[in-house]
């Protein structure tokens, strides 16, 4: 037996929350899809299958101030605003593990991030099941699948023109409280897997194969933009920088500013006096791969990536991680 | 294989097989079918090359990474680049800022009929009238006859703009620059963007904040934009690489339809000419 809801009852729902709290949902500006605070079930782009944003953002923001000295009287440092109870609807199982990836960095070992934690513990997610995988995903390459619900709070599975209610967390239950429907024995559908794609290898085979001069030939393209790890779910860089305008009309006021960096860029790694450690694309490049899939795992337990594919569609210049995967499957095969 | 692909490997199989040059940049078809840049360094790899109407990068942003020594006493490596017309104004932009020497780099010039963006011919090469690169060393002879575009004003898609009030300019921009994601794909992938720190990136001044936020966003945009006047060569690759379908070229042409009007300048025409807004003197006379 499983809660059911039709798909008024889930509208009406979601209508209940965008009333009481911040309810986040797939939007489209321009055919482009993002996660955008919504006044209503209606605003939904409903039928959607991958988003172009990644919902990252409602979690790590991608500007956000970690500390605010204001100017005045009472001159100090206090702490910025605390977030309101927010609700992220239709997450991907994928993202979901994205943001369990970037938990591993915020909160896995103390001191954690309390600022991370405030968004973390005010956000419930609330996901949707994937019918199928599509044509750049590859989730179950890297221990998910289009039906996980591990990171969510909820995960809601349509079928045919309802929708399955499957309570994940007791966040996720005291939600789901609210909900309408009726319960009902229901058959989840299998959702269809690509086949045929490679094997993810070790860390350690990783390692390996880093002078490999395969590396060149996705280096050579790299252009050194930052679009790959600004739609990824589990890209989780910043940089921090203090800086005197303050955002919020009426306050003057130095705020520490907390935005998303990205390792590909030649500045992320740019130090005093100009000199790079990472001086080439190459390097800069690889070493967005070689975090993912060993150096992340090795220092904080997860995989970097969750195999959404957003990074692939989104390359101008074709940069394709699930070629690199392949690539470095080869090469253990070969080694 | 097209004619044309023909003409670009044998070009390239000559290049690299005579010594002139270490690599070829040029276009190939991934794994999954999309095209995209491809490196080409042995005479026996260049059956890897193709050529479509999916190729609408700017290839010659590329350059920039072979204009230095890979280390100390060697000398500049030679590269060849597979070039539009569009692209090809870039190769003489970047003579004239001494970014690379003509000898370095060997121009394989393809005549072009426009490129497509998802099925679509690309608005930009649906006005464009050039077919024949302005700069080549060999050139790739179209597999069908050329047909220009039958009187079209060329600038006539940024028109529509001229008539909006500067409010009307401000909302649409602000509607449009609020999807960016600030990630600089357009800059990338630009090959007059070429600073070693960006206006963006720079830390002392601190010219912008990190955030990205519109503020940001609109100041990036708007700094590009009067960067380039007079530099752009209409390639729109920024608009092609840009992973929010934002309408760049829009903002490029407008400038590059002003600059022309103003000083009768078209980028790349040669590698001798100053960009307007690159110089200076005491007689010059805007055509106003």
């Amino acid at each position: 037996m499983m809660k059911v809801l039709t798909q008024s009852q889930l509208g009406g729902w979601l209508d209940g929350l965008a009333r009481n709290l911040c309810l986040v949902a797939p939007t489209s500006s321009e055919g482009k899809l993002v996660y955008q605070k919504v006044d209503s079930s209606d605003g939904i782009a409903w039928g959607f299958q991958r988003t172009d944003m990644s919902p990252k953002a409602w979690l790590f923001p991608a500007t956000e101030p970690i500390a605010i000295i204001a100017q005045g009287a009472n001159t100090g440092i206090v702490d910025p605003p605390p977030p309101g109870r927010t609700v992220l609807f239709g997450v991907r199982p994928c993202d979901a593990r994205g943001a369990l990836a970037i938990d591993a960095l915020f909160l896995g070992r103390n001191p954690t991030d309390g600022q991370y934690a405030a968004h973390r513990e005010a956000t419930n997610l609330v996901g949707l099941t994937c019918p199928q995988m599509w044509d750049t995903c590859f989730c179950t390459v890297v221990g998910g699948a289009p039906n996980g619900a591990d990171g969510l709070d909820i995960l809601l599975t349509q079928v045919d023109d309802l929708y399955a209610v499957q309570v994940v967390s007791e966040k996720g239950a005291a939600l789901a409280a609210d909900m309408r429907g009726d319960e009902q024995p229901v058959a989840l559908p299998e959702p269809a897997l690509t086949r045929g794609l490679p094997t993810l290898r070790s860390s350690e085979e990783w390692k390996g194969h880093f002078e490999d001069v395969f590396w060149q030939s996705v280096g050579d393209r790299c252009l050194g933009c930052r679009v790959c790890t600004f739609v990824c779910p589990a890209c989780r860089c910043f940089d921090v920088r203090d800086e005197v305008v303050s955002r919020r009309p009426g306050l003057q006021a130095i705020e520490r500013l907390r935005a998303w960096d990205a390792c590909t860029i030649s500045a992320y790694r740019r130090i005093a006096g100009g000199h790079n450690p990472r001086p080439t694309q190459l390097a800069r490049l690889r070493n967005r791969f070689y975090c993912k899939f060993s150096y992340y795992p090795d220092d904080f337990g997860p995989l970097g990536c969750v195999g959404c594919g957003r990074c692939i569609d989104a390359c101008p210049v074709g940069i394709d991680i699930l070629e690199v995967i392949t690539a470095v499957e080869q090469m253990s095969l070969q080694a | 294989m097209t004619t044309m692909e023909r003409q670009i490997r044998s070009a390239a199989q000559q290049l690299l097989a005579n010594g002139q040059v270490s690599c070829v940049i040029g276009y190939e078809r991934s794994p999954r079918g999309n095209v995209r840049p491809a490196f080409v360094y042995q005479a026996g790899d260049v059956d890897r090359l193709v050529w479509d109407c999916d190729c609408n990068l700017d290839l010659v942003t590329y350059v920039h990474n072979f204009k230095t020594p890979p280390r100390r006493g060697v000398p500049v490596p030679k590269v060849a680049i597979v070039v539009r017309p569009c692209d090809a104004r870039a190769i003489n932009l970047l003579i004239y800022e001494q970014q690379i020497k003509r000898e370095n780099v060997q121009v394989i010039g393809v005549t072009c009929t426009g490129t497509e963006v998802r099925g679509q011919q690309r608005l930009a090469c649906s006005l464009c009238h050039e077919r024949v690169p302005v700069v080549y060393d060999v050139l790739i002879e179209s597999d069908v006859e050329p047909d220009l575009p039958v009187a079209q004003e060329e600038y006539a898609d940024i028109g529509e703009m001229e008539n909006w009030t500067p409010a009307q300019r401000l909302e649409y921009w602000t509607h449009e620059f609020d999807r960016c994601i600030r990630c600089y794909a357009c800059r990338q992938a630009c090959p007059g963007c070429y600073c070693f720190e960006c206006v963006a990136e720079q830390v002392d001044p601190h010219w912008t904040s990190i955030a990205l936020e519109l503020p940001e966003k609109h100041f990036f945009h708007v700094m590009r934009a009067f960067h380039l006047a007079g530099r752009c060569v209409a390639c729109d690759a920024c608009e092609a690489a840009c992973p929010m379908d934002i309408p760049l070229s829009k903002l490029n042409r407008k400038l590059a339809k002003e600059v022309e009007a103003l000083f009768g300048y078209r980028t790349g025409d040669d590698p001798r000419t100053a960009p307007p807004l690159a110089t200076f003197s005491p007689d010059e006379r805007l055509r106003m």
